[in-house]
């Protein structure tokens, strides 16, 4: 018994050795069903007033997140929280910062029911939905039936989510042991470990498999109210808990944090060493480790090739 | 009606067994199903969560490692226990308990979790801690010239970091010599005195919350709870699954009972059919077969004879069998009967397509198919012989039969085969017969039914009607009397003689007619001719018809002039065996003046009793006598008896058949009263108005 375990673990500490996994070259989609959502994300009918689309605040051409430090939405509310990327979303333990929904299908119900967002409801989309002749065509198409229900709606949604990665970073391919980093970039990647980013930016999307809070190690603007993990659990710990974001295209998701409060990667790296590692980083650790960030853009999604 | 019943109650008792064996399959096989899937729900679940302590443990060894793994570990504890707690099972009743226990595990395993996110978060920030303490030691290392102390320090409370975590006891770091200090103006020194502490009293302030973190994961529950969660169910399980087996033993049972119903409906059945078959074969046998002889039956022969291409009957009778049975009774009757049976067919038994039967009480068939016409007669003389020779002995008594065989192979075999047995029960001389058609031996049935229809037109039609024969007195040689013969006239104007139709008629309905219209015409015809007396002619059949006798008597008593005139004719020709009726017919005509005749006296049945017991008053001579006594000397003889003894009694006598002057003139001579016959005259339709002889015939030489 203890042998196979210690060998189960001889095994596993192999396969541990790199704590990040390169994005697969293919994922498995229902293509007709991710066009017709991916139809959908861009269309504005999905809010009340007509202004609002996924893709307003998800510009998945560029990072999959809003560039604004709230996203706005219909009737130009402004949200709470600084909108995350939707880009290789499907990889996160949950949504929201908060990680209140357990998948995409859970979170996709908030920013349409949000009242700041798309302030829609169910029987509101159906009716849209089922004017337009071209969805109608669509939907039987790859659903069938004659009447648009909003859970197809959510559904083809959802698959188009799950379409959108973006693989073959620089990383990934170093990963794949297909290139070698320059010396910065893999300097970098050593700080990164070192310094103990890796604890919590690791796996598949480097983050968003863990909760962490903000300022583990020197609080983080403790009087701040945003929907932190505290709301969810009820703990006083968690406050200024969050999921931890992908570092994934993290290069073109600025502004950064859950308040948006870093504009450039550089001041995202000042934060975190300070509240959260406790050390100071010296200017060429920076330079190095923004140079190793910016190997984790990847390729847009193929989804978006396809007309 | 019980077996109808018991096929009832089996039919019954199949179609609720095969109903309660698809409910028992059903249930059987959904409560196994659910059984087994919760079982193996419970099992991912607990792997799950064996998983999730794997993954905590691998991240305690780690400084940092991949954490997806325990993302999903810990997504798919939450799925399992969803799955879990909507197992179908659980729906049941009997698992309300299991179903609470394992709600009750929902508050521990969200706790467990939320545990887990600590621990995680946690352990990070420790680690991360750690690992930069002892990177940041390692980097200060002017300390080791500069500061030994210091150094030594920061290593002996880093180790006692390590060691706590390692130990996960805090008591190795509750004391406030985790922090560094030092008089060292040093502003490096204190720098990095001020980075060290500050890590330390991170760790200070986190090593309790992390231990008891740690200490919560390690200390969870859920595993027993879930071992005794199983045990339950279990417990409960096993209670389904005695219900079921004694479910499956009475469904069981059921069966069994059925199948033995069916076992005793089959074996009643094959009894009962047997029984049938038994029945069938014995009535079978018994419709063709002759009970007392052991030969097939006439119903038999009529079957075979039916199948039989070129059939030839042997037709075999004992002569006299009625005086056996009479004689030695019906047993001896009996066996005689079954010995000829076996002699008959012992004789026929190597003979080829040779059927042995029992057609009637004494009489058997022997039926061949396709045999020589002489080769039949040839065995039934070698059988009369043998029969004849053969010695029954029976009861000590030694008796010798004798047969008469009929021998035909002429259609219709039965009916031609009968008729020359039956002429040869006459011939006793001929034992053997072989029927030909030119024994004529066929009544010709057509013939006697147009002679009842001929009959039975004439009494329609008034057609029956008298001729009267002139009766002389011999010694006047005057006609004295007319004899009323009965004719029949077709209705063509023929005129039929009695022989032609009476003796049918006797056998009919209609005889009685014939006489009533004779007794009318003739007294109609005595009315017309008051000079002569008529004669009519009454059978016994007539005397023994009371309605007829009293429609006589009434006729002679409503005319009693002609009633004297009247005479009855009794035929002697017929048995007159009611002496006593006879007698009481022969006083009430007596009475009206009639005078009563006994006619063909000295054939068939006449008696010299009949003398002492009735009152005759004349005496018809028979015409088989009278005939011939001018030739014949012994009949001339019988005449003058009778004649001499009617005499003696006060008789007078009528000769009958006259047919020539010789036998007329002898009769006269003898002194016989009166005479008819062609000699005098034929029968006419009327009397003649004169009484001359000479009328009658003028070749009449007196």
């Amino acid at each position: 018994m203890k042998k196979t375990f210690l060998l189960h673990l001889i095994i596993l500490s192999l396969y541990a050795a790199e704590p990040i996994s390169p994005i697969p070259l293919d994922v498995e989609v229902d293509l007709p069903k991710a066009n017709l959502g991916k139809k959908l994300f861009f269309d504005t009918i999905l809010s009340r007033d007509n202004s609002t689309s996924c893709f307003s605040c998800h510009n998945i051409y560029d990072g999959g997140a809003d560039s604004n430090i709230v996203s706005v939405g219909v009737k130009d509310k402004k949200g709470n929280i600084q909108s995350p990327t939707v880009l290789n979303s499907r990889y996160n333990f949950k949504q929201f910062w908060n990680g209140r929904a357990r998948d995409l299908g859970e979170q996709i119900h908030g920013p349409i029911q949000n009242p700041v967002e798309h302030d829609m409801d169910a029987e509101t989309i159906e009716m849209r939905i089922n004017k337009i002749d071209e969805y109608k065509k669509m939907f039987k198409e790859v659903y069938g039936g004659r009447h648009i229900t909003y859970a197809q709606v959510i559904d083809a949604i959802v698959e188009f989510e799950n379409a959108l990665v973006t693989p073959n970073a620089k990383f990934d391919k170093f990963l794949r042991g297909e290139i070698e980093l320059s010396k910065n970039e893999k300097e970098g990647y050593v700080l990164f470990k070192k310094n103990g980013c890796i604890t919590c930016h690791n796996g598949i999307n480097i983050g968003g498999n863990s909760f962490q809070k903000m300022g583990t190690f020197q609080e983080y603007n403790e009087d701040s109210d945003f929907p932190d993990r505290s709301k969810i659990t009820a703990n006083p710990d968690h406050k200024n808990v969050f999921k931890v974001p992908t570092l994934r295209n993290i290069n073109k998701t600025a502004p950064y944090f859950h308040d948006a409060s870093a504009k450039t990667l550089k001041d995202a790296l000042g934060v975190m060493s300070k509240h959260n590692l406790g050390i100071i980083l010296k200017d060429h650790e920076v330079e190095d480790m923004i140079a190793f960030l910016k190997t984790l853009d990847g390729e847009l999604p193929k989804i978006l090739d396809i007309k | 009606m019980r077996l109808k019943r018991l096929i009832s109650l089996v039919i019954g008792l199949g179609i609720i067994s095969s109903i309660a064996i698809i409910y028992f399959y059903i249930i059987q096989k959904d409560f196994t199903k659910q059984h087994r899937e919760f079982l193996l729900s419970l099992n991912t679940f607990k792997s799950a969560h064996i998983d999730l302590e794997h993954q905590i443990l691998q991240s305690s060894i780690y400084s940092y490692h991949n954490q997806d793994e325990m993302a999903k570990n810990i997504s798919s504890l939450e799925n399992e226990y969803n799955i879990l707690l909507e197992s179908k099972i659980l729906k049941d009743k009997t698992y309300t308990k299991v179903k609470k226990d394992l709600q009750g595990l929902q508050k521990g395993l969200k706790q467990h979790i939320r545990n887990t996110q600590n621990y995680l978060m946690l352990n990070a920030s420790i680690k991360n801690s750690l690992v930069f303490l002892s990177n940041f030691i390692e980097e200060a290392n002017f300390l080791q010239e500069e500061n030994r102390d210091l150094f030594k320090d920061s290593w002996r409370i880093l180790k006692n970091f390590n060691d706590a975590k390692l130990m996960q006891d805090i008591d190795y770091i509750n004391h406030n010599s985790f922090l560094l200090s030092s008089n060292l103006k040093d502003e490096k020194a204190q720098n990095f005195i001020s980075s060290f502490n500050l890590h330390s009293n991170f760790l200070i302030k986190n090593y309790p919350p992390y231990i008891q973190t740690t200490k919560n994961i390690l200390g969870d529950n859920i595993k027993e709870k879930l071992e005794e969660i199983k045990k339950e169910f279990s417990k409960l399980a096993l209670g389904d699954f005695k219900a079921l087996d004694i479910f499956a033993s009475i469904l069981f049972s059921v069966f069994i009972f059925s199948l033995l119903f069916i076992i005793i409906l089959f074996l009643k059945y094959l009894r009962e059919n047997k029984k049938l078959q038994k029945t069938t074969a014995s009535l079978e046998y018994s419709l063709t077969h002759d009970h007392l002889t052991g030969l097939r039956s006439r119903a038999a022969f009529e079957e075979k004879l039916q199948g039989t291409a070129k059939p030839h009957l042997l037709l075999a009778n004992v002569d006299s069998f009625k005086c056996i049975n009479d004689i030695y009774g019906n047993d001896v009757g009996n066996i005689v009967l079954q010995e000829l049976a076996s002699i008959i067919k012992t004789e026929f038994s190597d003979i080829k397509n040779a059927s042995v039967y029992r057609l009637g009480g004494d009489e058997f068939g022997v039926l061949f198919d396709d045999i020589k016409s002489q080769d039949a007669f040839d065995l039934a003389i070698e059988l009369e012989k043998k029969i004849s020779e053969y010695n029954f002995l029976i009861y000590e008594l030694s008796l010798h039969l004798r047969v008469s065989i009929a021998s035909n192979f002429i259609a219709p075999i039965l009916e031609n085969t009968d008729l020359a047995l039956k002429h040869l029960k006459q011939d006793y001389t001929t034992r053997v017969l072989e029927y030909k058609e030119d024994l004529n031996l066929k009544t010709n049935v057509e013939e006697n039914m147009t002679i009842i229809e001929h009959i039975k037109l004439a009494i329609k039609n008034n057609n029956i009607i008298p001729y009267f024969q002139p009766i002389v007195n011999l010694k006047t040689n005057k006609i004295e009397k007319y004899e009323a013969l009965v004719r029949l006239r077709l209705t063509d104007g023929m005129i039929l003689e009695p022989f032609k139709f009476l003796e049918i008629s006797k056998k009919s309905s209609y005889y009685h007619y014939i006489t009533k219209a004779m007794i009318e015409k003739t007294l109609e015809m005595a009315k017309e001719f008051p000079q002569y007396r008529f004669s009519i002619n009454i059978s016994m059949i007539d005397i023994l018809d009371a309605k007829l006798l009293k429609m006589l008597c009434d006729t002679l008593k409503a005319n009693p002039e002609v009633a004297n005139r009247l005479d009855i004719e009794l035929l002697e020709s017929e048995n007159l065996q009611n002496i006593e009726a006879v007698q009481d017919f022969i006083s009430s005509v007596q009475k009206y003046g009639s005078k009563v005749l006994l006619d063909d006296f000295g054939t068939g049945y006449s008696n010299f009793s009949y003398f002492s017991n009735l009152d005759i008053d004349l005496i018809k001579i028979d015409g088989s006598i009278v005939r011939e006594i001018e030739k014949d000397k012994r009949k001339l003889h019988m005449l003058k008896s009778i004649h001499s003894f009617s005499n003696g009694m006060n008789m007078k006598n009528v000769a009958e058949f006259v047919e020539n002057k010789e036998v007329a003139d002898l009769l006269h001579e003898v002194g016989v009263e009166y005479a008819q016959g062609y000699y005098f005259g034929k029968p006419l339709e009327r009397p003649l108005d004169s009484d001359e002889v000479l009328k009658l015939n003028p070749l009449i030489n007196l």
